[in-house]
């Protein structure tokens, strides 16, 4: 038994964590009071942005720094569209998932089927000696360490530092904000672009460690389900955590069942973690404790006068 | 109006040789071709309270919000300690000193108090919430304003709310405090604390200025009280100089109005409205019952149950079985078969949001409730609407005057005037009236009292008010709520009624000899 959880838990984080990082960006972006529908586009972009730049370059690190400084950027373009111009967050979010997947298609067809030296799995030193739990949590690669502390990192921003709390205010009441002398418009910007970069590092997870392979549609949908995530972890790091690796643990599973040979058709088996999804809304949405959607999410702030 | 007597501090004279804080120069404001602000000349003292009386749209929030730094005068300028100020935003007014309590709150309802009075104070970059809690906790001490530092916004009270916006303030060492209107959410036990806040504030060096249209209230609290009509100060008045309050509401309207109202009683018709035994959302075992013909006024303090039986009357809420009857026939009953006109007429507390749509025009916002009035088949007869809707707008002098003006551009007065149009246009045999005069001026309250004492003629009205006064005028009887029991029900022909209110709205039941 222990041979075949392990080796499924383990696979289970690593296909959970570009989801957790695409699901913390989209997080962090909606704390803000933005709303980015655009995740499954910068996902796919920020892969291509960070094989290439491994591929050309051999450094992976510098692949996946240049994953989310791609995400940054086509947040930005979001950001400017709302912020700025004041654009319907909806139809802007959509838009940048089509321009996204299109740039992507476009750009990244020279590299189809290269591959990467990218990430290798590689045993943290004592942690990975812990039993069962070193074996799931500690025998992966770099940057899935990396994505351990992240989450961390996001409950300490919002709950002890005063940018943190800014931020909130933005997301929640931007005009309370603005009267307690704080500057919205920028902490928006602020919010979209720190969201970017860390769907941007999702996106790079996928193809410098997850695949180390150019191919199309690599994001495969997770931009969507880290969407539905963000509404399922109620705007809470932890439950993030345990969301994407909830879809992780499908994902894996459903690899694991096609590979055995099962006769159930591999169609359903590749919709089982959207299916998830609806039930996981629905359930949220079911035992609805205390939400921390932010209560300006969606809207644009506009100018007085 | 206000039943609370208050104890005030004896009001401090200003010595000959002291400088005002704040020198407002001849300061004029416009918004398109409307002048908000008309060459204003004030001066704000250190220690004082300074009440900003005036009608709804007489100009008194503009002019606070420009020495808030929200708005830019177009002409004149401000001057602090002598210096002369050019705000181009809040942040710069607050860093002089300058706060602002709105009406509607500045609060973020998901943080905490302590969160929301410590936000965008610039100190380190890593906070600590119980380091937090204790900082607001030792400054609401300091000021008599009761608050837990570590409960949610969301979770407070209006008056708590209140406090927190206070403390944000203080938090920031603000010397001059504007209140626009801040009892307006208050029950009247929250507002003699406001007021004990205000003189420990002023006591403590603090310059307020408090703006309101309530004579009572500015009498009670202020040490200057200035007059603000159309944009220009009417005069500056010593409000221990005031010979009526009748005199004071004059000067402020700038022509004589009745605070009183001549109501003649007409014989009562039919019941339209029976509420037998109601208990349930926040009710216990109410009984209630309107006549055409009358005005029952519901008199309490907010929370008492109050919304339960309005929301059940309304149609908003399932009552129990056999609990509500409107003209003869049981809720179910009446709600199936009720059609737009010569039914229930519903005018609710909150006037932009339950009464209309915030963004619609003036002919959407009247088809909201009379829509089936201009049915053709399938179709709606716009041009007639369109029509009916502009004459309503001149028989009730709403303005702009317009049919195309949106709900929220319209003030509070003239939105209320709108409301009551598009119900009474429906022709209704009942009204359900909640706090309809409350922040409005007084020519619109008076205006609002005689339309619901004209439409006794065709209707009976269930009055839900927490203005006594409002009550005494208009109603003939009163049922007094209290925690979801009717305590008594008072005949108003007798004299005395009035001082029997009072304890029953505080939970004090009369014995049966009485």
């Amino acid at each position: 038994m222990q041979e075949l959880i392990i080796p499924l838990l383990n696979a289970t984080v690593q296909s959970g964590t570009p989801i957790l990082l695409a699901t913390l960006g989209e997080m962090m972006t909606e704390k803000g009071g933005v709303l980015n529908l655009g995740v499954e586009g910068i996902l796919s972009f920020s892969a291509l942005a960070a094989f290439v730049t491994g591929y050309t370059t051999g450094s992976p690190w510098l692949g996946f720094f240049m994953g989310g400084i791609a995400g940054l950027l086509l947040a930005m373009v979001h950001g400017v569209v709302c912020i700025s111009c004041l654009g319907n967050q909806v139809v802007s979010g959509l838009a940048l998932t089509i321009l996204g997947l299109g740039l992507t298609r476009f750009l990244g067809t020279p590299y189809i089927g290269l591959t990467t030296a990218g990430f290798e799995k590689a045993a943290l030193p004592f942690f990975s000696s812990i039993p069962f739990v070193g074996d799931v949590f500690f025998r992966q690669d770099a940057l899935v360490y990396v994505s351990y502390l992240i989450p961390i990192l996001f409950w300490f921003f919002f709950r002890r530092t005063s940018l943190g709390m800014s931020v909130t205010a933005t997301g929640e009441y931007p005009a309370a904000a603005a009267a307690a002398g704080l500057k919205p418009i920028l902490l928006r910007y602020f919010a979209v672009g720190l969201g970017g970069f860390l769907i941007g590092l999702g996106g790079a997870y996928l193809s410098l460690a997850y695949t180390h392979l150019w191919t199309n549609g690599l994001s495969g949908g997770r931009g969507w389900i880290a969407v539905a995530l963000v509404i399922f972890a109620f705007w809470r790091p932890g439950r993030a955590v345990l969301g994407a690796y909830l879809f992780g643990g499908v994902m894996a599973f459903q690899l694991r069942l096609q590979a055995s040979g099962t006769n159930v058709p591999s169609s359903i088996l590749l919709a089982l973690p959207y299916a998830l999804t609806i039930v996981a809304l629905i359930l949220s949405a079911w035992k609805r404790k205390r939400s921390d959607m932010p209560a300006a999410l969606g809207t644009n702030i506009e100018p007085e006068g | 109006m206000s039943t609370c007597e208050f104890s005030r501090p004896p009001r401090k004279s200003v010595a000959q040789d002291e400088r005002p804080i704040v020198e407002i120069c001849g300061i004029t404001k416009r918004f398109g071709k409307v002048v908000a602000n008309n060459d204003i000349h004030l001066d704000l003292y250190a220690g004082r309270i300074l009440a900003l009386l005036g009608e709804n749209g007489a100009g008194k929030s503009t002019l606070m919000s420009m020495l808030a730094g929200r708005y830019k005068p177009d002409e004149g300028h401000i001057k602090i300690d002598g210096n002369t100020m050019d705000f181009s935003s809040s942040r710069e007014a607050i860093e002089a000193g300058i706060g602002m309590v709105y009406q509607h709150f500045m609060l973020v309802e998901s943080m905490t108090v302590a969160e929301n009075v410590l936000l965008g104070q610039t100190g380190n970059f890593f906070v600590n919430p119980s380091e937090m809690a204790t900082r607001v906790a030792t400054l609401a001490e300091q000021y008599g304003l009761d608050v837990d530092p570590e409960a949610r916004v969301c979770d407070l009270s209006m008056g708590e709310k209140q406090r927190v916006e206070i403390l944000k303030l203080l938090y920031r060492e603000s010397r001059i405090l504007i209140f626009d209107e801040p009892t307006a959410v208050l029950t009247p036990e929250e507002t003699v604390r406001l007021f004990e806040a205000l003189w420990k504030m002023a006591e403590q060096g603090k310059s307020i200025v408090f703006i309101s249209h309530k004579l009572e209230e500015v009498l009670s609290l202020a040490d200057d009280i200035a007059i603000l009509r159309r944009g220009i100060i009417e005069g500056l008045v010593d409000p221990d100089c005031i010979e009526s309050k009748a005199d004071l509401a004059c000067r402020m309207v700038g022509k004589e109005v009745i605070l009183e109202i001549d109501r003649e009683p007409l014989s009562a018709g039919k019941t339209v409205l029976d509420v037998r035994n109601l208990s349930g959302m926040g009710l216990d075992g109410v009984n209630l019952s309107v006549r055409q013909g009358e005005i029952v006024a519901l008199v309490g303090v907010a929370g008492n149950g109050q919304k339960g039986l309005v929301e059940s009357v309304c149609g908003l809420r399932k009552p129990p079985q056999d609990s509500i009857f409107i003209g003869g026939k049981p809720w179910r009953k009446f709600f199936e078969e009720a059609s737009w006109r010569r039914a229930l007429s519903y005018v609710p507390e909150d006037r932009l949001g339950l009464a209309t749509l915030r963004d619609c025009d003036m002919v959407e916002n009247v088809l909201l409730t009379t829509r089936k009035g201009f049915v053709i088949g399938p179709w709606l007869d716009k041009k007639r609407a369109s029509n009916e809707t502009n004459g309503l707008v001149h028989k009730f002098d709403i303005r702009p005057g317009s049919t195309q003006a949106l709900a929220w551009q319209l003030s509070g007065g003239n939105l209320q005037k709108a409301v009551l149009a598009r119900e009474l246009y429906r022709e209704p045999m009942l009204i359900v009236a909640e706090q309809p005069t409350q922040g409005l001026d007084i020519s619109a309250t008076e205006e609002v009292w005689r339309r619901l004492l004209e439409v006794r003629e065709m209707a009976g009205v269930l009055l839900v008010t927490g203005d006594l006064n409002e009550a005494l005028q208009l109603s003939d009887r009163i049922a007094v709520i209290y925690r979801g029991r009717i305590l008594g029900e008072l005949d108003t022909k007798d004299k005395a009624v009035a001082d029997r209110i009072g304890p029953l709205m505080a939970g004090i039941e009369e014995t049966a000899s009485a």
